[in-house]
């Protein structure tokens, strides 16, 4: 009995009770919500244009915020360390695609993953002996990101939204805006759709798969560059953020793995939901900490009703 | 030159289905079980034994709990380091309730355990395929990884946070805890695996194990012969959960001593996939392999990296650093035999022993 | 046939006389969204015939055969199979009700060997429980060595002797599809369908497998439905033709009937509708 009221009762009237902790965590929830779509958004990138499920995203995330840190640490200013780091991330993209997905071609999906399982252990390890393994402080202000607060004055209490959060949440949205259009006005972008469509179709009309691959693994880059900056800005960079950056997964399950309204919409759900969950019922009920898996356990019973995802294909099997 | 199939002939089907056809195959088992029961353990030291044996029996078994769903069954996993903490909690929970009873009917039942709860998670698996999977078990490991900290009741309220092995004997002979001597530990170890690697290979060679390979091959075409997918897919995450469950109290009774949360965490589960991958999917000879080159590579480049690098170059390197060269080693190495040869070790070793077999003539 | 008895016997033992329909297929109709596969087709197949289903690429017979082995669930219609009316069903139950087939694009198990995939047909005959096969020791030992007898009829039926051990996936495409033919018999299947049983062969093994499907059905007096494109063998091999244009039935009776219907010869032909 108590267990019930404490599942169906105790959580609303709190919301009531304090709208502004509610409004609170619907904020954090829509700020951590952005950041999730974000990376999910490069997954869906590559998976759409070589049907790769690339596992080494989340690492990217670390690195490219490591690859900044660290170049702008040897003393060069903030925003040659952003272009430097494109740089790096340009030529992370070209030799993945030449070194290890090229040969791979043709090759079962599940050897593809399982290289980019392969590239996630070399960047982990070689990240951490380039640049070490402790967490470093992201280069918010040498950025040019806002810091401070803003405070909301709500019911009784207080609404705290830290700018950085508010410039993220902006940039999230510019970034994807930017990259729909990209993909669905230029000519690069109809190639890499008639990729993601046929390969094969693809190839026959004069279309470089190994360009197109090495301008989605960049663009997979750009935007891991861009989550890690941000979310590093409201922590630190260290590799803890490659767990966070594996949430993206669930994330995909819930949007389908190639729509990119999906990510988005699955990127929120889940920054709500985890939030939300955590508060009224992880905290109170089972002790707290349940950010690290709600994203999951709720992927999990989704796939168990709709395997393909909100906004996927419902696919007809074939043979 | 010796090893050639010439002049034995096999009269009967049960023969020809034999797992080691050729004869020398089999004296070369007998030659490999004398040297792992006898030889090792006799003249192995305490750090041979502790370190460096005990970790790759135990690493064998989860790697073959592993290869049964991901290299017969198809279904990927990774899962497996919160698998082998479901046993090694287990384990630990069963000991202390019941002191006096013998440990290893419990290493055993603690399979049972995470069987149960590999089954759990591996329900999805029959509306989902391939990448989903991984969302799946990614499930598993996080929502175990947490109950292991949030669950005080499964450490037994320690202040520490970890369980503690007791001392416990077996047939006589303490066989855990601190003075439990590395001999007795690894001679259990190796007595499980060479158990329930025979079961295992039986297993696979028979209807079950068919079925699990049909589903891996072709899904549609093996419902079509007659397999029912919801017992080819929940028998595969069953056992392969079993395996890793008794590999994880094997792990903490007989080779850590005592174990947290971190010893169960997600990097295993990369660690042991690994060793599948690299080993060969599909092979139980590859998961020895594969155990043998990810647990002592990086154990030997720990030891010899730092003083040859010292030598020849102006630079030092720590041992952790040395850590990270093997790391990216291995991931290279994964990454070189997924492009050259994706069936791995095991692979290799079958072109060699093929070419052995009419050497001098190339075939 | 008592439970111990494990040898070849080609089919179960159904208990309807030669002659009268083994399946019923009564309006079916088909569609995926808006796209109709199939529309109102009926058909029978007599025990013992050997049943054509022909028709212009896209006209719904692999359709049709996924219906029959229940791969499909149509959203009209019914199927009476050995006098049971059934309305939906897994392939795993049509599999266990006595239909096998063999694919269009050839569906074998690439990772196994010839003998495995034979043996694979043989699922369904097999039940010897977890414990004994952890052992392989007694009856599981047994069963393994029983259904392997068989397995080597099959293979000797088939004349892939040499070939027992490779991989299927290093063999050349039309042993592949002897293989699968090897697969579908194994599991002794009253109704067997085999979709475009010839396609991509040479002359050769064209005339080897038309025997191979005419030895099936008169020394095991297996039922057969077969969908092919090419008219000569169905001529030849087929008792009764049905036709599809379009998911939808235009023609159906003997080879030679079928031959002279003015709707099959205009399908084929592309006579605008």
């Amino acid at each position: 009995m108590e267990l019930l009221r404490q599942i169906f009762i105790e959580p609303f009237e709190t919301m009531i009770a304090l709208p502004d902790l509610l409004l609170q965590t619907l904020w954090e929830g829509f700020v951590s919500g952005t950041l999730y779509s974000l990376i999910a958004l490069g997954f869906v990138l590559i998976f759409k244009a070589s049907g790769v499920f690339n596992f080494a995203q989340g690492i990217m995330v670390v690195f490219a915020a490591l690859a900044l840190v660290g170049i702008h640490a040897l003393g060069v200013p903030a925003y040659i360390a952003v272009l430097l780091t494109l740089g790096v991330m340009a030529l992370l993209a070209f030799t993945i695609v030449r070194v290890v997905l090229k040969p791979l071609v043709n090759q079962p999906e599940i050897i593809l993953f399982m290289s980019t399982i392969g590239i996630t252990f070399i960047l982990i390890a070689g990240g951490q002996l380039i640049f070490g393994g402790e967490p470093k402080a992201m280069i918010t202000t040498e950025l040019g990101l806002p810091t401070g607060s803003s405070d909301w004055e709500v019911g009784g209490g207080i609404v705290i939204f830290q700018h950085i959060d508010i410039a993220a949440a902006l940039i999230a949205a510019l970034l994807i805006a930017g990259l729909a259009l990209f993909f669905n006005k230029t000519k690069t972008g109809r190639a890499l759709r008639a990729v993601a469509d046929d390969h094969q179709a693809a190839l026959s009309v004069g279309i470089s798969l190994e360009y197109i691959w090495v301008v989605v693994w960049f663009a997979a880059g750009v935007v891991a560059l861009t989550a890690g900056i941000l979310w590093a800005a409201k922590s630190d960079v260290s590799f803890a953020l490659q767990v966070v950056a594996l949430k993206a997964l669930p994330v995909l399950v819930l949007g389908g793995f190639t729509s990119i309204p999906g990510a988005i919409v699955g990127g929120l759900i889940i920054g709500f939901g985890e939030k939300l969950f955590d508060l009224y019922w992880g905290s109170p009920i089972l002790g707290g900490g349940t950010e690290s898996w709600f994203a999951f356990i709720i992927a999990l019973i989704f796939l168990l009703y709709r395997p393909e995802g909100l906004f996927g294909e419902k696919l007809i099997e074939r043979i | 030159m010796f090893y050639r199939e010439a002049g034995q002939y096999k009269a009967t089907y049960e023969a020809d289905s034999a797992k080691f056809p050729i004869f020398q195959d089999k004296l070369f088992i007998w030659a490999y079980l004398a040297i792992g029961f006898i030889a090792v353990p006799f003249f192995g030291n305490e750090f041979f034994l502790g370190a460096i044996m005990i970790p790759f029996l135990v690493f064998t078994l989860a790697a073959i709990g592993l290869n049964i769903l991901t290299g017969f069954t198809g279904q990927i996993s990774l899962g497996t380091g919160a698998f082998m903490g479901v046993g090694a909690y287990a384990c630990y929970k069963m000991t202390l309730a019941y002191p006096d009873v013998n440990i290893l009917i419990f290493i055993f039942a603690s399979g049972i355990f995470s069987a149960i709860v590999g089954m759990f998670f591996g329900l999805p698996s029959l509306r989902i395929k391939g990448f989903y999977l991984v969302v799946t078990t990614l499930a598993a490991q996080f929502f175990l990884e947490w109950a292991f900290i949030r669950i005080p009741w499964l450490y037994n309220y320690n202040d520490s946070g970890a369980i503690e092995v007791p001392q416990r004997e077996a047939f006589g002979i303490i066989v855990t805890g601190a003075s439990a001597s590395a001999e007795v530990r690894y001679i259990i170890c190796l007595a499980v695996v060479v158990i329930m690697t025979w079961f295992a290979s039986n297993i696979i060679s028979g209807r079950i194990g068919r079925s699990w390979m049909m589903i891996r091959d072709m899904d549609i075409a093996a419902e079509l012969m007659g397999v029912r997918p919801l017992y080819a897919k929940l028998s595969a995450f069953a056992v392969s959960s079993f395996y890793c469950g008794v590999a994880g109290a094997l792990m903490v009774f007989m080779w850590l001593g005592a174990a947290e949360v971190e010893s169960f965490d997600y990097n295993h589960s990369f660690e042991v996939l690994f060793m599948v991958i690299l080993g060969g999917l599909g092979s139980l000879l590859g998961c020895f392999l594969g155990a043998a080159v990810i647990w002592i590579l990086p154990v030997m480049i720990r030891d010899w990296l730092p003083p040859i690098v010292d030598a020849i170059t102006p630079f030092t390197i720590n041992s952790s650093q040395a850590d990270l060269v093997s790391d990216i080693i291995i991931g290279v190495m994964i990454v070189v035999f997924l492009i050259m040869e994706p069936l791995g070790l095991a692979r290799l070793w079958a072109i060699i022993k093929q070419k052995l077999r009419v050497w001098p003539f190339p075939y | 046939m008592n439970a111990h008895d494990t040898s070849f016997h080609g089919r179960m033992d159904d208990g309807i006389e030669p002659g009268k329909a083994l399946l019923h297929v009564d309006n079916i109709s088909l569609s995926f969204g808006g796209v109709k596969a199939i529309t109102d087709v009926s058909f029978d197949v007599l025990k013992g015939e050997v049943r054509a289903i022909i028709g212009p690429n896209g006209a719904g017979k692999t359709s049709m055969l996924n219906v029959i082995n229940g791969f499909y669930h149509p959203q009209e219609g019914s199927i009476t199979f050995r006098g049971e009316k059934r309305a939906k069903m897994k392939p795993y139950q049509a599999a266990s009700s006595g239909i096998s087939r063999t694919f269009q694009n050839v569906a074998l198990f690439h990772g196994m060997s010839t003998l495995d995939n034979i043996m694979a047909g043989r699922t369904l005959k097999m039940n010897k429980n977890f414990f004994w096969q952890m052992w392989r020791y007694g009856p599981a030992l047994q069963e393994e060595i029983e259904h392997r007898k068989v397995v080597e009829e099959i293979i000797e039926f088939l004349e892939i002797e040499t070939i027992r051990k490779e991989p299927v996936g290093t063999l050349p495409y039309g042993l592949q599809k002897r293989v699968e033919l090897g697969r579908a018999l194994a599991a002794e299947p009253d109704l067997l369908l085999l979709d475009e049983p010839m396609a991509g062969m040479n002359l050769e093994e064209k005339e080897d497998m038309s025997r191979f499907i005419i030895e099936v059905n008169q020394q095991y007096g297996t039922t057969i439905a077969l969908i092919e494109h090419d008219m000569g063998v169905v001529m030849d091999l087929a008792d009764r033709v049905m036709v599809l244009d379009y998911g939808k039935k235009i023609g159906d009776g003997l080879p030679e009937e079928v031959q002279a219907n003015q709707d099959v010869i205009d399908a084929y032909l592309g006579v605008s509708h």
